[in-house]
């Protein structure tokens, strides 16, 4: 079907991330644009906008503009399919800053002013959370790809859906098998001294112990530190591994710093990418990590056995087998997160086709459509692979990868399965009114 | 982040309906408690963590000092002559400057109308790029360089000339200023710092229709200003940009005069400039505090300081108040160790000149500092941020177009990533910053003669405001090398 409809000609086709852009111009210009009679498939139909709440500006700036060529292809693809319930879609894109209180401005913008049919898109914890209430009180579907638990939590509200991406917390918890099997028995965590880092602190022990291995030693590392050296004495001297989630600009230092610390003889180092989303993994510093293993949410190097979904994802979205920008090599993607815009886009288009979705007036519609949702298989709308959805969270579960550092690259060595990231859930957002 | 402790998860649970306006605040509330994975990137800067900036440092400050003992020995009078070289080149009329001004006032009401109609993602919207990338980090590089292109550009003279032409042919600037004298340069100061909070602290000065708002009433109310008080009178004193422009200008390596054109060594117009009053030397440390708060405001440090956690950035909404006070609190620090450096200046030589003739004279020292500041700290904006603007303007309006070719180029992000740019950058950064400030010594040393035209006095004269220069090379390559958020 896929062929058929060309969509695996994408990647003979120059890709400009523009094209699903076009015609966006928003307020006082809206009322001026003539409509969007190119559109040949619908012409009876006003698109389906999408309101695309991103990180173009601000620290998550590195994640918004890979975020922004994710959906801009799948825009793209979704809509050289004939689009949702064969009406075109369109992004229209309002900065957050990544600013919570920015963003909760323009998720109500979105809905207000813009009247896009959802909103989509923001990564940021901090953002997500400061939108979220504006989602509820406008009552505009609001879609996520953030990762954070937030969502599962059920602490948010009804209007908020994270169908694209695992929850850091289900992440964590799916790794814990595969490190006491194969890493070692016991762990030394090492994390930043704040939430990032309290997440893998008190989900992953818990874990671990459920498969028989211990966390001996946490060693918190204030968040403005930029030398570690004199953290390394704290690790225990029986650890077989070091389970270490860094981030910030002084990761390289660390395991720099880590390596001079250790000369040849080290523990295993099991990572989250999240440290290096962005960063080439053989940059100067980092050699070190050769031989570690790393969680991946999709991977970032072409893997030899990847499905011809994910070799058309790729090819979409313009990353190379190196996952950096095809023509750019330096410009490293965000690809363990980002396939979670390409992936949630198609499930608003399935949830929008389940309902009926004509417009604005059925959000609840889509709303119940979306927590009606239980699984998405493996493929072209989902290439990261296959997933659950729990309706009563608004959380989907997929399957993670783990990778390990082997000749300057990332080689997928351990797919997690979906039941190794499951956890009870904290609470049930379907009894909360629309 | 601490201060939306208060409240908590029960708020949320209690209840079914979680929909109230309270909400927003409890969900605030909830920030930090709930997991948050801040996926804060490694970022560029920290391939710079790993090069040796310690020794660019050190080599920096030892430098600068070093050019002060050199020039110290050099005869005044030899350098006082070798500065004012010039060599001539071609006569250069301005008659066409009201018809280049007029078509920039065109395109910058296209840009205007593009903020308000135009794409909503700053990256797509000519206008954000225009202003912020082109104009503010790039025009003043040109300015650097090929001297006062502003004064032929701008927005406001061509429009000017055709109303005063209508309404009763006041054709120059020559009227008799009806701006008090005693306002001196400071309406130039007091907008210009309006200009750098709006940049620095206001949260999305990147916003198009936010901007087009901004800066075209920004226009109007100037435009206003330059018919009630003159086209000249409020340019010089009132426009910020012009006054900010015409400063940097001065270090060009072009001058002309009478109608020609000529080349000079860049700096060396700065020699021949007369005193500034006390309004205008202040808008000359504003807005070399303005760019170093910009790059200080990202810094662990002065995060920490504010009690910010730097790898969970908050967001700039959440920092204006720390953001207004550092704004301002820079520029204090700034003017109070540049007036102490001129003050013992004086009392080192022996000084008979006023205080503020002579602070007004050596603050021009500071020009080729902040031009070098300037590039350094949008170095790589503008290498990024360029690139848009160019696919930008080939579609100003969403609407599918590509007028010039370029709608569909692709934008090289990875010119300013990984270890190799970085240490490209850092390089190009490093020697810009420690040029600038062995500039500012040499100009510095000049504008010293003049005050005394005893050497050794003079170069006495110096010691303080050279202390100052090393101080401020260290902290210039230090905000290029320390751990930044973002």
């Amino acid at each position: 079907m896929a062929d058929k409809n060309g969509f695996f000609d994408l990647s003979k086709t120059t890709l400009s991330r523009r094209t699903a852009l076009k015609g966006i111009a928003a307020g006082a210009g809206l009322a001026l644009a003539p409509g969007f009679v190119r559109y040949s498939q619908a012409q009876s139909s006003a698109p389906i906008k999408i309101g695309f709440q991103s990180h173009r500006t601000g620290i998550g700036a590195a994640y918004g503009r890979w975020y922004e060529k994710t959906s801009t292809a799948a825009v793209k693809a979704i809509n050289d399919a004939g689009g949702i319930s064969g009406r075109k879609v369109e992004l229209v894109i309002e900065d957050d800053g990544t600013d919570p209180a920015r963003g909760a401005e323009v998720v109500a913008k979105f809905a207000k002013q813009h009247k896009t049919d959802i909103v989509f898109g923001t990564l940021f914890s901090h953002v997500v959370i400061g939108s979220a209430p504006a989602a509820g009180e406008n009552k505009i579907p609001y879609f996520v790809v953030s990762e954070g638990h937030h969502v599962a939590s059920t602490k948010l509200n009804r209007y908020v859906f994270q169908p694209g991406i695992t929850d850091v917390k289900s992440q964590i918890q799916s790794m814990a098998p595969w490190i006491a099997a194969n890493a070692g028995k016991k762990v030394t965590q090492i994390f930043p001294d704040f939430a990032f880092g309290y997440d893998h602190r008190d989900y992953l022990p818990p874990a671990l112990k459920a498969q028989g291995a211990d966390v001996i030693a946490q060693i918190a590392i204030p968040p403005t530190e930029s030398s570690f050296t004199k953290y390394f004495p704290q690790i225990p001297a029986e650890t077989e591994v070091i389970y270490h989630v860094m981030v910030g600009p002084a990761v390289l230092t660390f395991v720099k710093e880590l390596g001079e610390f250790y000369g040849s003889n080290r523990p295993q180092l099991f990572g989250f990418i999240d440290s290096l989303e962005a960063v080439d993994i053989n940059s100067p510093g980092l050699e070190f990590l050769d031989g570690s293993h790393f969680w991946e949410g999709s991977p970032r190097y072409a893997q030899p056995d990847d499905s011809a979904a994910q070799k058309a994802y790729r090819a979409a979205v313009g990353i190379d087998d190196n996952g950096a920008a095809v023509g750019d090599p330096k410009d490293v993607s965000t690809a363990a997160h980002m396939f979670g815009c390409w992936e949630t886009l198609y499930v608003v288009k399935k949830a929008m086709e389940d309902a009926g979705y004509k417009g604005p007036e059925d959000r609840a519609k889509l709303v119940e459509a979306t927590e009606a949702l239980k699984e998405f298989a493996e493929g072209t709308e989902h290439p990261q692979g296959p997933k659950t959805f729990n309706g009563k969270i608004h959380q989907c579960f997929g399957i993670q990868n783990i990778s390990k550092v082997e000749g300057g690259k990332l080689k997928v060595v351990h797919k997690t399965k979906i039941e190794d990231g499951l956890y009870e859930p904290e609470g049930d957002y379907t009894t909360q009114a629309l | 982040m601490s201060g939306r402790t208060e409240g908590g998860a029960k708020d949320l649970d209690a209840g079914g309906n979680p929909l109230g306006p309270h909400i927003i605040a409890a969900a605030l509330a909830l920030t930090p408690l709930l997991p948050t994975p801040a996926l804060a990137h490694a970022s560029d800067r920290g391939h710079v963590l790993l090069l040796p900036t310690g020794y660019y440092i050190a080599g920096g400050a030892f430098a600068v000092a070093i050019s002060f003992l050199v020039l110290a020995l050099l005869p005044p009078a030899a350098l006082d002559n070798f500065l004012r070289r010039r060599v001539s080149l071609f006569t250069l009329g301005d008659s066409p400057r009201a018809v280049v001004s007029l078509i920039s006032f065109a395109g910058f009401a296209l840009l205007i109308a593009a903020g308000l109609f135009g794409s909503r993602d700053p990256l797509s919207n000519p206008l954000p790029l225009v202003i912020w990338t082109l104009l503010w980090a790039g025009f003043t590089l040109l300015q650097g360089v090929f001297g006062d292109l502003w004064s032929w550009v701008n927005p406001w003279y061509g429009p000017w000339r055709v109303i005063s032409r209508l309404v009763g042919g006041r054709r120059s600037g020559n009227e008799r200023s009806r701006l008090p004298e005693w306002l001196g340069f400071w309406p130039a100061f007091v907008l210009f710092f309006a200009f750098a909070w709006f940049e620095l602290i206001d949260p999305a000065p990147d916003d198009p229709a936010r901007l087009a708002y901004a800066a075209g009433i920004y226009w109007l109310v100037s435009f206003i200003a330059m018919l009630l008080f003159g086209y000249d009178d409020w340019s010089r004193r009132g426009e910020f940009l012009t006054v900010f422009f015409s400063m940097v200008a001065r270090f060009a390596p072009f001058e002309r005069r009478d109608g020609r054109l000529s080349f000079c060594w860049p700096g060396a117009r700065l020699l021949a400039a007369e005193p500034l009053p006390v309004s205008s030397t202040a808008f000359l440390l504003l807005a070399l505090s303005s760019v170093s708060f910009d790059g200080l405001s990202k810094t662990f440090f002065w995060l920490g300081l504010s009690g910010v956690n730097p790898l969970e950035y908050p967001g700039r909404t959440a920092l204006i108040g720390i953001g207004s006070i550092g704004l301002v609190l820079t520029f204090f620090l700034l003017a109070a160790v540049f007036a102490l450096a001129v003050f013992l200046g004086q009392r080192l030589a022996g000084d008979r000149h006023s205080f503020g003739e002579a602070a007004g004279l050596l603050v021009w020292s500071i020009v080729p500092i902040a031009l070098a500041y300037h590039i350094a700290h949008y170095l790589t904006v503008l290498l990024v941020d360029g690139q848009y603007a160019l696919v930008a303007f080939s579609d100003p309006f969403a609407r599918g177009w590509n007028l010039f070719g370029t709608a569909n180029m692709m934008v090289e992000a990875g010119v300013v990533a990984g270890a190799e740019s970085a240490w490209w950058l850092w390089n190009i950064q490093a020697g810009v910053i420690i040029s600038g400030h062995l500039l500012a010594v040499l100009v510095a040393h000049g504008l010293a003669w003049r005050l005394h035209k005893q050497a050794s006095r003079a170069a006495l004269s110096q010691l303080p405001l050279t202390l100052l220069m090393i101080a401020y090379t260290i902290f210039g390559l230090w905000l290029l090398a320390t751990p930044t958020a973002g």
